[in-house]
């Protein structure tokens, strides 16, 4: 048997409480807790890498805040940037762009007309 | 206000974690520091200022109790966001706990049976897990004190020895010794003509409160007992580590097979918040059963609800329905002489007394609080002279 092998019980035993009056809410907000955790990871992991780049001389924390990004440089930034906004903010522009579709057929009436077309 | 930084002090038994596993339990220690010192303070002002006006034009009177203070603080914004984010911190502090165990808890349980034995190791497999600890997992560690997943196991008590580092927020020491510690302290500070020849820690885990017996009281010898497996090899492993001698049995506190008067000096601590009503009459009648007369019996809790303002008692009992902590309340509101006259301790008056805290490295907020266990300073004890 080695390492691999073994799973731990992850989840408490024990009804769990929730506090909104939705607990997607809660949910919700243990997702965001988790993400911004990982976020604090990643920060942590490039803090280390500069610290460690700059024992080893090769780079320095100061290096990175004195570093001039060109034109060109910033426009390919702004470019991704975009797509993360379209990405996070996905579905309030889909509810967005069906409020502006006002003919659009409800859902239910086109499983009515795939189900019923033959 | 900011906690000074200080890690863990590494033992040979402490899990190994990698640049992330570590960042994430930094992150955790930091999002519970966060809650208690930015998010805790205005539970009082939603209190004050929304909820509590909402009971008295309902009732034409302030809450007088637990219940009557959730009543409104449940329906509060600011108190179901901040119950929900603590509640989630207190997931991912055994999430992040968990996840260097669980990829080394093989090796961990091979290097724990390698150390070098200090005092002993004597284990029950046939003892049975009370149901104060199997029916919830106390305080939110998936699988509580006592499951094993493999021989030898020791996860359980790993993942524990780190969880109660980031849970106090490294406000209990470099060792999680402050228990231990400020009750050395206080004995030696009031009875210096105390001298214990022989100590018994009841509900040990994985010794954070015992080993500060075996430096502060030397000769003496020292047992701790505990019912769950994985903590008390983990812990054995710890204190051989150290060097220090201990003797671990798994016993249960209620019923052990110590022979009649044969401690001078018998503690337990943050232990009788998580038994029962019968448990802990046991565990107090044991206590006195095994002690010395002219010896000393000595729990250390967090205080009692006595005398407390309805709002504090609320905010301080959160734990009871929140972390699965099922005894919390009902144990802080014992009447403790009582509990211990009818245990025998007749001779002398019981001692209920506030116990400041040994550590004094880094500022502490000062006050119990939900979530915030390490922060209150003082310890509260209770105990009595056999």
């Amino acid at each position: 048997m080695t390492n691999q092998d073994v799973t731990l019980q992850r989840k408490a035993k024990g009804k769990r409480p929730f506090y909104f009056s939705d607990p997607d809410v809660d949910r919700l907000l243990s997702m965001i807790m988790a993400l911004t955790g990982e976020l604090s990871v990643t920060r942590d992991r490039l803090d280390t890498l500069e610290r460690v780049a700059a024992v080893k001389g090769l780079f320095s924390g100061d290096d990175i805040e004195e570093y001039e990004l060109s034109d060109a440089d910033m426009e390919a930034r702004a470019a991704r940037h975009q797509t993360l906004f379209q990405e996070v903010t996905r579905i309030i522009v889909g509810d967005l762009e069906d409020l502006e579709k006002e003919d659009e057929e409800a859902y239910t009436a086109v499983v009515d007309q795939v189900e019923n077309d033959g | 206000m900011s906690i000074a930084y200080k890690e863990q002090q590494v033992h040979e038994a402490l899990p190994a974690t990698s640049h992330d596993e570590l960042a994430r339990q930094h992150f955790v220690r930091s999002f519970k520091e966060h809650l208690v010192t930015h998010l805790h303070p205005g539970l009082k002002t939603a209190y004050e200022k929304r909820a509590k006006g909402k009971f008295l034009k309902a009732h034409q009177r302030e809450p007088e109790t637990i219940q009557e203070v959730g009543q409104v603080m449940s329906q509060d914004p600011h108190y179901q966001a901040w119950s929900s984010l603590l509640r989630t911190s207190q997931e991912m502090m055994w999430s992040a706990t968990q996840i260097p165990v669980q990829r080394a808890i093989q090796d961990l349980a091979k290097q724990a049976a390698e150390t070098p034995a200090v005092g002993s190791l004597r284990l029950n497999p046939d003892l049975e897990i009370p149901n104060y600890h199997t029916a919830v997992d106390i305080h939110c560690q998936p699988g509580g004190y006592h499951t094993e997943y493999i021989d030898n196991d020791v996860a359980q008590g790993a993942i524990y020895d780190r969880g109660v580092y980031i849970y106090a927020m490294g406000q209990m020491g470099v060792n999680n010794a402050d228990m231990g510690d400020s009750t050395v302290a206080w004995l030696k500070q009031e009875h210096p003509e105390f001298k214990p020849t022989r100590i018994l820690d009841m509900g040990c885990a994985v010794g954070h409160s015992t080993l500060p017996y075996v430096s502060g009281f030397e000769g003496a010898e020292v047992h701790a007992i505990d019912v769950a497996a994985p903590m008390l090899r983990y812990a054995h492993a710890r204190a051989s580590s150290k060097n220090l001698s201990v003797h671990f049995s798994q016993q249960n506190a209620e019923f052990t097979d110590f022979e009649d008067e044969s401690f001078d000096l018998v503690v337990s601590h943050i232990l009788l918040h998580e038994t029962s009503s019968a448990a802990i009459k046991n565990v107090i009648r044991e206590c006195h059963r095994v002690l010395r007369p002219g010896g000393m019996m000595l729990h250390v809790e967090t205080p009692p609800y006595e005398g407390m303002e309805p709002f504090d008692t609320f905010i301080f009992d959160w734990d009871s329905e929140n972390n699965n902590e099922p005894f919390w309340r009902k144990s802080h509101l014992l009447d403790l002489d009582a509990l211990a006259r009818e245990s025998g301790f007749e001779s002398h008056e019981p001692l209920k007394m506030m116990v400041p805290s040994a550590f004094q490295e880094t500022q502490r907020s000062n006050t119990f609080q939900g979530g915030d266990f390490g922060g209150g300073g003082v310890w509260f004890v209770y105990g009595c002279q056999k």
